[in-house]
């Protein structure tokens, strides 16, 4: 079991450093504070955005949370690349599906653990906020049923990690992040914005993996479905890219 | 004596440049073998080639009788390579790095971790992340990873690169102690280095290999005194060196 080192190493990268903290734990929680009060703030009138509600919020901030996740993928895959450390390892009896396992597996863990945490948070504040419980089942639900966009967020930047260098792959996550969250429809409500928009955010798998996961926390299971599979879809076309991109680079390395 | 490393026209070009030009060289199996050459020369290239690291464009290498074009999968246990930058992870501390390293290596012996660290004198810093060291302790750690997996064949690029004399010195009799047991390519720019240690020394200069031999005989051959002019004679004799 190699490779179980090698994911060890590196989630001890990803834990010994406090910004992955600040990033993957501190912001989304923030966030979710923040939105909260500011939904607070506004009239509750007729029509007004339901985005902001804490049901609604927390497993949009969910996802979003994995967009960091996705950025610290994607920096230790660059970081390692651009040091020797990587080239002792190409070096060793690992092999390239070593590799790939030993970058997911540390990144699944802490991306379970994320939604554990948000999903946990946003108990409090609901309960301090509106005075009841989110639905605690489908909360618990909502945990394996994340999985896929997890896996989704991690290829993305395993894909970015390999092909752009240090310096390069970390802008281009933020832009993914930010993409993520326009497209995602993370603090807009998409289904308002009229169908062209919808359809653009459509191509992208954000705004699928944002409402599954909010009506996984709606106990809409059957509604679900369909954007759930979508997710799926991308989720499995791009982590297969981001394996064979990673073989592929490992070995045009070796020219 | 077995051989331990075989090279037969072992060539690397990338694009029209040549970096290593139909090399011919015989390792014995427990032998020290000095790679020396002016920067350019193709030693890192050279090992990198066998240690499967870069692709061979034509040649043969084989190592321990398998071939380095096709058997790697068995090579690579048997081998480690200390590379010529510094190699470690950085929020791991001296003892994970060292452990990590043998796992992956698929060792499982304990008692290699306490006698890598106590020959390399890492025992003050153990318990230290690699990224809180000195530049020369984390090239010690780095070379310590590279003999805690018990290799039969290890190749040293430059290890005492930014080393004080006095953990030059202690390196020195690491691979002293390693001396017969182990195969060891090593390649430096300090020639009392090689003359200290090494039982034969290749000197390449643009690819090719210039001279092949002891000191002694290296000496001789350039009929100079010490081997550092025996060395400028050599790279110097066919035009001046990249
Ligand atoms: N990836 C590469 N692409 C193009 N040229 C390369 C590459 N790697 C090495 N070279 C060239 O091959 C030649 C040999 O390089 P190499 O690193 O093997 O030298 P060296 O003997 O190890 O030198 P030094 O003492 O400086 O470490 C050099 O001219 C170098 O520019
Ligand atoms: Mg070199």
């Amino acid at each position: 079991m190699k490779w179980i080192a090698f994911a060890q190493r590196n989630q001890k990268e990803l834990l010994r450093d406090p910004i992955s903290y600040v990033f993957c734990l501190g912001l989304p929680i923030v966030m979710l504070i923040v939105m909260t009060i500011i939904n607070q703030s506004i009239p509750a009138v007729e029509g007004a955005p339901q985005v902001f509600r804490i049901e609604q919020l927390s497993p949009a901030i969910a996802i979003f949370a994995m967009t960091f996740l996705m950025l610290f993928v994607c920096i230790r895959v660059s970081s390692d690349r651009s040091t020797a450390f990587l080239t002792r390892l190409y070096a060793s009896p690992l092999q390239s599906s070593d590799f790939i396992l030993g970058y997911v597996l540390p990144f699944v863990l802490t991306g379970l653990a994320q939604i554990v945490i948000t999903y946990a948070a946003s108990e409090v504040l609901a309960l301090i906020v509106n005075g009841e419980s989110l639905p605690i089942g489908n909360m618990l639900l909502s945990v394996p049923l994340l999985l896929p966009s997890i896996v989704l967020f991690i290829g993305i930047g395993i894909l970015f990690g390999t092909f752009f260098n240090a310096k390069a792959a970390p802008g281009l996550c933020s832009a993914v992040i930010t993409g993520a969250a326009i497209l995602g429809g993370i603090y807009m409500d998409i289904e308002a914005m009229g169908s062209s928009w919808k359809t653009v955010c459509s191509c992208f798998p954000f705004y699928h993996c944002v409402r599954y996961a909010r009506l996984a926390m709606a106990g809409e299971f059957g509604d679900m479905l369909l954007p759930f599979a979508i997710c799926c879809a991308f989720t499995a076309v791009i982590f297969i890219a981001s394996i064979l991109a990673f073989s592929f680079k490992m070995k045009s390395d070796k020219k | 004596m077995k051989t331990a490393i075989r090279t037969t026209g072992l060539t690397k070009t990338f694009g029209p440049k040549t970096a290593v030009d139909h090399l011919d060289l015989e390792i014995c199996e427990g032998e020290i073998f000095g790679l020396l050459g002016v920067n350019g020369a193709g030693k890192t290239t050279t090992i990198r080639m066998l240690t499967g690291l870069s692709a061979i464009t034509e040649g043969e290498a084989s190592i321990l009788g398998l071939d380095v074009s096709k058997d790697l999968k068995k090579i690579k246990p048997l081998i480690n390579v200390s590379t010529q930058e510094t190699a470690v992870a950085e929020n791991l501390t001296v003892r994970e790095n060292l452990s990590f390293m043998a796992r992956i290596y698929g060792i499982t012996d304990k008692e290699a971790m306490d006698r890598v660290i106590s020959s390399l004198e890492l025992e003050e810093v153990a318990s230290q992340k690699a990224k809180t060291l000195s530049g020369g302790w984390q090239r010690r750690l780095s070379i310590a990873m590279a003999l805690i997996t018990d290799p039969k064949i290890i190749f040293l690029d430059e290890p005492t690169l930014g080393l004080d004399v006095l953990a030059r010195r202690e390196l020195w009799s690491v691979v002293r102690s390693l001396k017969g047991k182990v195969t060891i390519i090593l390649t430096t720019h300090y020639l009392e280095e090689v003359e200290a240690l090494c039982d034969r020394i290749a000197v390449m200069a643009k690819g090719k290999l210039r001279a092949l031999g002891t000191a002694a005989e290296l000496k001789a051959q350039a009929g100079k005194d010490t081997l550092e002019d025996a060395f400028v004679a050599i790279v110097e004799k066919e035009g001046t060196a990249s």
